[in-house]
């Protein structure tokens, strides 16, 4: 007996990445860096998020002759994004034979209403949160794994930061609610009642939660290990810095050693130029991406 | 009982969850000064390249390698079994322990990880295999296959290791959840050959 792509299947590959750290690549050679340096997996981009920022006009799906150089130089997972609702983009990149789906903001969005019915897909899918009803929404839609949607592009971890502390103190309201008032946390949180009462069972998300979105030193990645994520994903902090490779191996072994300030100390000398960073309050209300998404 | 858990990264935090449902200790192991007096080591799943690279900072697995040739019993799954093997195809031979030849991904990607049928020991089962690998060749007559799907093996014990390529931490079935008891405690199923 045999049966692929199961609920726990999908939800297995999260797992097995935790404490780990996914890098955004845009070709064959960034992938091999990151592979060596230590990433669980790699994000295949046709542009990282600071130039989709820096270039703007409508961001898609990364062409398939990219997704496919990447796949083919690492042993590692790959990862692609297709834009939210936009489920046709998620079919090409199944078909493709993707380890994971990013139905992600950092794209231009193809449907303001709805996001994409994740169940259907042989590959497992990860998406982007602000809180808690954003996550059970996705995860409710079928989401394998969620991640913080923090302001991608910007070398700025404070937007990240406020997502985590959200999540976390919505979610502690839920585990700590008495029964009769889940009804009403379901509603003020916009959260499916199901995934509550899950959550309720588990004292946890029922899925895996990475932090994402201005990340770019070994100290960013830390401080979100410390606020109780379960892994990074690095987007432009590694290859907009002086030295990428460097950079991407001291990112890693702060986030395996996340509370242990020697260990960062160490891995933080020495590491060259971080990527330029942008104040989050210069953005005007249509520049930022974690508005993105219902 | 305390059992010490690689913890570089991946499904670490799952075989601590079995561990306390056992009522034992564990220790996660990120750094050779974490590594005290442990009564079992496990080697979880994850990624066996970031693993290595991780590694590279303390050397922690060459303490670990030490600890398992003193025959402290030692379970692996799925990358961790990727570490101990003798020889690997498609990836590098880290501490060799166990005598298999593994080949990594061999399954193909995360489209091809299954839920399968696994008789372990003397029990059958549904376990999960994710970008699992497979124990391709078996180089040593000591070693005995404790874990089969359909005719393929997934799982060996040769001393006091036992290497797996699927992951039962995720189910923490009674059956395996015994087994893993009686493995700690006694060594039993290793110490006997």
């Amino acid at each position: 007996m045999k049966i692929e792509s199961t609920k726990k299947v999908k939800k297995g590959l999260a797992e097995m990445l935790k404490g780990g750290v996914i890098m955004d690549v845009v070709n064959a050679e960034q992938a091999k860096i990151a592979e060596k340096a230590g990433a669980v997996a790699v994000m295949a981009l046709e542009r990282i998020p600071a130039d989709i920022r820096a270039d703007g006009g409508v961001a898609r799906m990364s062409s398939v002759g990219v997704i496919q150089e990447v796949m083919d130089s690492v042993s590692i997972p790959v990862m692609a994004k297709a834009r939210i609702g936009h489920f046709v983009e998620a079919q090409i990149l199944d078909s493709l034979g993707i380890d994971f789906i990013d139905e992600s903001e950092v794209l231009t969005p193809a449907d303001e209403v709805n996001h994409i019915n994740k169940q259907s897909f042989k590959a497992p899918f990860v998406c982007g949160a602000t809180g808690l009803g954003e996550a059970t929404r996705r995860i409710a839609e079928g989401a394998s794994m969620i991640r913080t949607k923090g302001e991608a592009g910007t070398g700025n971890v404070v937007e990240a930061v406020r997502h985590m502390r959200t999540i976390t103190n919505e979610l502690n309201e839920v585990i700590a609610c008495d029964e009769n008032e889940i009804v009403a946390l379901s509603k003020k949180f916009r959260a499916p009642l199901n995934v509550l009462e899950e959550i309720k069972e588990q004292n946890k998300l029922p899925v895996v939660n990475f932090a994402a979105g201005g990340i770019a030193t070994p100290a960013d990645a830390a401080l979100m290990m410390q606020l109780g994520c379960d892994g990074v994903f690095v987007g432009s902090g590694i290859f907009k810095s002086g030295d990428p490779a460097e950079r991407a191996e001291a990112i890693v072994i702060a986030t395996t050693n996340y509370n242990d300030p020697k260990v960062l100390s160490e891995v933080s000398k020495d590491l060259g130029e971080p990527m330029v960073g942008i104040n989050i309050d210069t953005l005007s209300e249509e520049e930022k991406l974690a508005k993105r998404g219902w | 009982m305390k059992v010490g858990i690689l913890s570089f990264q991946g499904s670490f935090l799952d075989h601590s969850k079995s561990i306390h449902e056992l009522g034992y200790e564990s220790l996660l192991i990120k750094q050779s000064k974490d590594l005290t007096s442990v009564d079992a080591l496990i080697l979880p799943g994850g990624e066996s390249t970031a693993m290595k690279k991780i590694n590279q900072f303390s050397n922690l697995l060459t303490d670990i390698d030490q600890f398992i040739k003193d025959g402290i019993p030692t379970l692996t799954t799925c990358a961790g079994t990727i570490l101990l093997a003798k020889e690997v195809i498609g990836g590098e031979v880290t501490i060799p322990n166990i005598d298999i030849e593994v080949t990594r991904n061999a399954y193909g990607r995360q489209t091809e990880s299954f839920e399968g049928s696994v008789k372990f020991f003397e029990n059958e089962d549904i376990y999960c295999f994710i970008r699992a690998p497979k124990i391709s060749k078996i180089l040593s007559d000591t070693v005995n296959v404790i874990a089969q799907h359909d005719d393929e093996i997934v799982g060996v014990a040769q001393k006091n290791v036992v290497s797996l390529t699927f992951h039962p931490e995720l189910n923490n079935d009674e059956y395996y959840l015994n087994w893993l008891n009686d493995f700690i405690k006694e060594g039993k199923n290793v110490r006997s050959f």
